[in-house]
């Protein structure tokens, strides 16, 4: 929008409301920072305060009580396995529905937008009992095909929407230059889609690694936790010890923060480009 | 021998394959699946199902704590529909211009949907019971029957009202300048403006945005779950949660599955519904 007058202390004061309203969406994380940094006897007396001094030494407590570096490992195991495996099922069969206009590609495509309104629930108890029969339940194998089915929908249509926008030129310059399907795919097409690709790839991340409900209903041996899982148990149990807990915190965002700030801006067109579509 | 066209078609059509096998085994064939599950009285273990027929449909509308979830998950979301658009669009007119302050702003803005529900949650227990209370002594809302739903709409504000934000920046960057240099030269009011304007203009992101927060909203799951247990006694109990907890806390995954039906046809009518009505007031460009 255009806006003209900026008269300069109307510029300041919008200025100053908008530090102030960052701020105060900014604020709880306050709490998270502080308390991963305090001490039991400081929590108690004074929560909110500065901390007097730093308990660095939260965060490996914190690490070995409640076995962290497993639900590390497991959280990052089946974000990489699954974000990889939706990526690339993805990317080529949006390859295929966006550039072939029959029947049955345009049908796959209408199948995806309605499973989009599909809730996890409906499907959760047969889902259940499936993964009992083959053996598959507490499994990260189990919980990584799960993820990336219910990704597909998603994805495909994501991809599908750039792929339109790809002008066909050089593929049909491939195919006639004695390319087969396969070689246009991995040559030409893949490093036109890197930007959704790197979309697909940050939105997914944040999906898996975030997931809880898929976790819990699914992964229900310690020794399959999750990050989230491993947080909610952690928290769940009695007199639990906040600074720990928050200190724990902490330590699952820094993967999140990093991936943010790096592809912030894939994120924020991946959004947009979902959004216009509806 | 096989005619080239046929070949192409079958190298065609491997590409859609591996997606289309994984999406028909784990999302199709469970989803269907679902219907004959819901016909039975089963505790989700044993290998003893009790047909039923219809029973479990029709206990659901005696069911109080059916009622009592669709209460909480509808309030849930209406409130964090409506306040997530209203402060996302607010923050949007706030923080569409492209300086380098405003990207700050948004970034940092940002930052809390990149959060996990449950650390979201976590984070806003204690802000309510140390900062609400510790300082203002204004008792934390997931503590009273009452006010729990807004306490936890709260927390889905605070992290999708800037995913709205995103999504209207977009759209209100779309706008060409040409529209409000002709309304300045009318000597139009900056109100004025907005309202005939901005708003019509930005009409497909709205319906977007509805539509998408309504899903949200309705498949509520993890921010009663991590937040309250779906407490106090089960004023906070939402239908996501009552299908999970009919599976693993009270043994009935018969009626779970049916419940689970009709939540399915009730996110599908309401999303349909409200993107139709919204998209109806859209403007025709």
């Amino acid at each position: 929008m255009l806006q003209k007058t900026n008269h300069p202390l109307q510029k300041s004061l919008l200025d100053l409301l908008r530090c102030f309203v960052t701020l105060v969406i900014f604020a709880p994380f306050y709490i998270a920072i502080i308390y991963s940094v305090k001490s039991k006897p400081e929590l108690v007396t004074n929560r909110l305060a500065w901390p007097k001094t730093i308990h660095w030494e939260n965060f490996t407590t914190a690490i070995r009580v409640s076995n962290f570096g497993l639900a590390l490992k497991n959280s990052a195991v089946t974000t990489v396995i699954s974000v990889a495996c939706i990526t690339l099922v993805c990317s080529m069969a949006a390859y295929i529905i966006a550039r072939k206009n029959n029947r049955l590609y345009n049908f796959l495509y209408y199948v995806f937008l309605g499973a989009m309104i599909i809730p996890f629930q409906s499907i959760m108890t047969p889902l259940y009992v499936m993964m009992k029969q083959m053996g598959l339940l507490n499994t990260l194998l189990g919980f990584v095909l799960i993820k990336i089915s219910f990704q597909i929908a998603f994805t495909v249509l994501l991809v599908t929407g750039f792929v339109k926008t790809v002008p066909r030129d050089l593929e049909e310059a491939a195919s006639i230059d004695g390319y087969n399907i396969y070689q246009v795919f991995a040559r030409i097409v893949l490093p036109l889609m890197q930007p959704i690709i790197l979309t697909s790839i940050v939105l997914n991340a944040l999906n898996v690694w975030n997931d809880f409900q898929t976790s819990l209903t699914f992964l229900q041996k310690k020794e399959v936790r999750t990050v989230p899982l491993t947080q909610y148990f952690f928290f769940g149990e009695n007199n639990i010890e906040l600074g720990l807990a928050f200190a724990l915190f902490m330590i699952s965002m820094i993967p999140v923060l990093v991936l943010y700030f790096a592809l912030q801006k894939y994120i924020i067109s991946g959004i947009t480009a979902g959004s216009v579509k509806g | 021998m096989l005619s080239h066209k046929t070949i192409r078609r079958f190298e065609e059509f491997t590409f859609v394959m591996p997606a289309l096998i994984l999406f028909l085994a784990f999302v199709v064939y469970p989803f269907f699946s679902g219907f004959p599950l819901s016909f039975y009285k089963w505790d989700g273990m044993s290998p003893q199902k009790t047909f039923v027929g219809l029973n479990n449909y029709l206990r659901f509308f005696q069911d109080r704590n059916v009622g009592n979830a669709v209460k909480n998950t509808l309030v849930f979301t209406i409130l964090s529909m409506v306040c997530s658009n209203l402060i996302g669009l607010s923050l949007a007119l706030l923080l569409h211009r492209s300086t380098r302050f405003n990207s700050v702003c948004r970034t940092v803005i940002f930052v809390p949907y990149c959060l996990s529900l449950v650390l979201s949650s976590y984070i806003w227990r204690y802000v309510y019971s140390d900062v609400f209370y510790g300082m203002f002594r204004i008792p934390s809302p997931l503590g009273s029957t009452e006010w729990v739903m807004l306490g936890l709409a709260v927390i889905a504000i605070w992290r999708d009202c800037s995913y709205c934000m995103v999504v209207y920046i977009a759209a209100i960057q779309g706008i060409s300048p040409h529209f409000y240099e002709a309304a300045q030269i009318e000597g139009c009011p900056r109100v004025r403006q907005f309202f005939s304007i901005t708003l019509p203009m930005i009409g497909p992101a709205i319906t977007s945005n509805f539509t998408l927060l309504l899903a949200w909203g309705m498949k509520v799951f993890d921010y009663p779950m991590a937040a309250t247990a779906g407490g106090p006694g089960r004023a906070s109990e939402t239908v996501a949660m009552l299908i999970y907890n009919n599976l693993f806390v009270y043994f009935k995954a018969g009626y779970g599955q049916a419940v689970a039906v009709i939540f399915t046809a009730m996110i599908f009518v309401c999303s349909t519904g409200l993107s139709r009505t919204l998209r109806k007031r859209e403007v025709e460009l």
